[in-house]
């Protein structure tokens, strides 16, 4: 078997002991890395109604057989764990060195179990594993965590650590590596804190198994470089992701003020023309040659790194146009090991609620000084507020009560990115049925919506072109596993990939292969959704309820007076449903189950929920 | 008549501004907008008008608002 080691690393915090375990060639040809091994893995191994930060819950670190070879964009790995934030699969991507190193070490995934008796490190150096003692770091943010490693071991293992909000159980406490990639959005640094786990170190010293190594050296290499060349014909990284504020801004998607406006004047005080003129340094993942990790000093003078989702979230939609104290709220939240998407929604709907009189409080949209205590509280979990702000925004709207959770901007437990659906249709129904609650790394629509389709229309090419994106971002990319940002910004083909894949491990998929595979994992997750919630409805894929509130409608610009329809969405839902093979709940039919090659996992779910 | 000119991105450093008002003759179409600023017709990008898309075909208005954007793809 080329491409895989064919090798899972299980290691158990409570006994201090781990395990080399072989995975056969079926099981990596049906789930072939990624997100497919972890979805499998927790199916498996985490049954349904297992408290997410409790001992029985597993983190799962995977890697697929693309990762950590020089190739567009492979220093990625995948994390994922029952959410204790959503309440079932979570998982997230991040850049990191443990990509490439857990491969060389011989493991293509990695399963931590149990919970220590004190904070720990886990060292993985090829065959060897330690359990060192962590108190040292523990208390400690993410940066200052990460130097110690490097002073420790050398800048160029692996690291995966977490800040202060994954020891305190913050349910949207995010991994950290590189001192500045992140991930994990639904709570996995808290699946790390509740283990007592403060970091994961690797270092591996084999070559990768490949079929053809010298082929693949010569097309990985020569790739990266023609992505350089395309990324400097095109200028994509003078702001990198960023340039999408003012695109959102003119097209009245923008979320200002907890998503209630859709545009602000201001707005470009924060966007990527001033970001790209405040430019300190440039930061990027390993084997990635299009970085997009803007650097800016923030008010404090930290170095804070930016893109898009963070500068909408903690920006615009905070009403905070200062771009200094918006990177120190992502300062803080990097610091803290938070995610940047659910602490902006976070804020901005406690501020929101306060303003709507459903709470009492003292926090106000554009108080940035404020803003930074309260990331500080929450990640600290200081005091009753801090307590409360550290649950996410469907468990506060649980306790504020009022109508509130109309506003609470998230779908299934999970807070939306920095885009604002009010009247964008493809994109809610994106959000509404991204497998782990509103991520928009499944699905993207807004640019197609726009300018191929009529904003107004509901019909089913939206549904298509969701379930197209969904197989290709939160498919392919997440099993491979590879940085999606060649294709989606550069352009860079999808063919490229079936040829990186099948000259790594010498088989001869083509893209629909990969669909396939893709489709097979999407299932995964609606059952594993299914098993911890045996009554879902349709309703759990619908976006927050104030897009579809026609007094929330703008009062100018180019929607004015407009916003969601909530029939038309739901026939939209059932376009998605109808071409997915889902029942009226959202969930695969048995039929479409077995054509998945999920047969065995259908009868594990109906031990715990009727399939149609 | 008077049309807003809104770059966005890479494009800006083609161009040398972000934002600016430019006269354009009555019947000035979108397409005219982008011959006029030199983007190259091949080059992938959305073209809105006053906030949505529009067709490269139609006729501007006195105090229109052209943006012209790369195709982004939601990071």
């Amino acid at each position: 078997m080329y491409g895989w080691t064919g090798n899972i690393l299980r290691v158990n915090l409570s006994t201090k002991t781990h395990k080399k375990e072989p995975f056969s060639e079926e099981f990596a040809h049906k789930w072939v890395g990624g997100r497919g091994f972890a979805c499998k893995i927790l199916y498996d191994e985490v049954m349904p109604g297992t408290d997410p930060l409790g001992p029985d819950n597993k983190l799962i670190v995977a890697l697929g057989p693309i990762a950590g070879i020089p190739a567009p964009n492979t220093g990625k790995c995948v994390v994922a764990a029952k959410s204790p934030l959503t309440g079932f699969y979570g998982d997230g991507n991040l850049g990191t060195r443990v990509s490439e190193h857990l491969r060389k070490a011989g493991y293509d995934a990695m399963i931590v179990e149990g919970k220590a008796d004190r904070p720990t490190l886990i060292y993985v150096e090829d065959d060897k594993v330690e359990f060192l003692p962590a108190d040292s770091i523990w208390g400690q943010g993410s940066y200052a965590a990460n130097d110690y490693i490097y002073g420790k071991y050398g800048a160029g293992v692996g690291v995966l650590n977490i800040g202060q909000g994954g020891e305190n159980l913050n349910r949207y406490a995010i991994i950290r590596s590189l001192e500045g990639r992140a991930g994990g959005r639904p709570g996995m640094g808290a699946v790390m804190g509740s283990k007592l786990l403060k970091a994961i170190v690797v270092k591996g010293t084999h070559p990768i198994p490949q079929a053809d190594p010298a082929a693949m050296k010569k097309l990985g290499f020569g790739d990266l470089k023609k992505v350089h060349e395309i990324d400097k014909e095109t200028g994509w990284s003078r702001q990198s992701t960023t340039g999408v504020l003012q695109f959102c801004n003119e097209v009245a998607g923008l979320p200002v003020r907890n998503f209630r406006k859709t545009h602000h004047p201001e707005a470009w005080h924060i966007d990527g023309e001033r970001l790209n003129n405040a430019r300190v340094a440039t930061y990027g993942c390993p084997n990635c040659t299009m970085r997009c990790g803007i650097t800016i000093h923030d008010d404090q003078g930290h170095e804070s790194e930016l893109d898009y989702e963070n500068i909408g979230l903690l920006g615009s939609n905070l009403e905070i146009f200062d771009l200094p104290q918006v990177g120190c709220l992502n300062y803080l939240c990097d610091e803290y090991g938070l995610d940047t998407m659910s602490a902006g929604c976070v804020l901005s709907f406690y501020a929101d609620a306060i303003d709507q009189g459903a709470v009492a409080g003292d926090f106000k949209f554009g108080d940035a000084m404020r803003a930074k205590q309260l990331l500080r509280m929450a990640a600290l979990r200081e005091g009753p507020i801090g307590n409360l702000l550290a649950d996410g925004t469907l468990r506060m709207a649980r306790a504020f009560g009022n109508n509130s959770l109309a506003y609470a901007m998230q779908v299934k437990g999970l807070e939306v990115a920095a885009y604002n659906c009010k009247f964008i249709p493809g994109q809610a129904l994106a959000y509404g049925v991204s497998p782990i609650g509103a991520h928009h790394r499944e699905a993207w629509i807004i640019t197609f919506e726009i300018k191929h389709t009529t904003r107004e229309s509901y019909g089913p090419e939206k549904a298509a072109k969701v379930i197209e994106l969904q197989r290709i971002r939160g498919g392919m990319f997440e099993f491979l596993v590879a940085c999606r940002f060649p294709w989606i910004e550069l352009g860079w083909s999808l063919d490229n990939y079936p040829k990186y894949f099948n000259t790594i491990t010498s088989l001869n998929w083509t893209l629909d292969d990969m669909w396939k595979t893709a489709d097979r994992i999407y299932g995964m997750i609606k059952l594993n959704y299914l098993r911890e919630f045996p009554n879902a409805t349709r309703e759990d894929d619908y976006p927050p309820a104030v897009w579809f509130d026609p007094a929330n409608a703008d009062t100018d610009g180019p929607i004015a007076g407009k916003v969601l329809e909530r029939d038309k969405y739901d026939s939209l839902l059932q376009h998605y449903y109808d071409q997915r093979g889902y029942d009226n709940r959202g969930i695969p039919t048995k039929a479409t189950l077995a054509k998945l090659g999920l047969e065995a996992e259908a009868l594990a779910a109906e031990k715990f929920a009727a399939l149609t | 008549m008077k049309i807003k000119i809104k770059l966005i991105g890479p494009l800006i450093y083609e161009a040398g501004f972000s934002e600016k008002d430019i006269e354009v003759p009555a019947g000035t179409t979108a397409g005219a907008i982008l011959h006029l600023l030199a983007i190259p017709e091949q080059r992938p990008k959305i073209v809105t008008r006053n906030g949505n898309a529009v067709a490269l075909d139609q006729v501007l208005a006195d105090g229109d608002r052209i943006a012209v954007s790369p195709i982004y793809s939601g990071g």
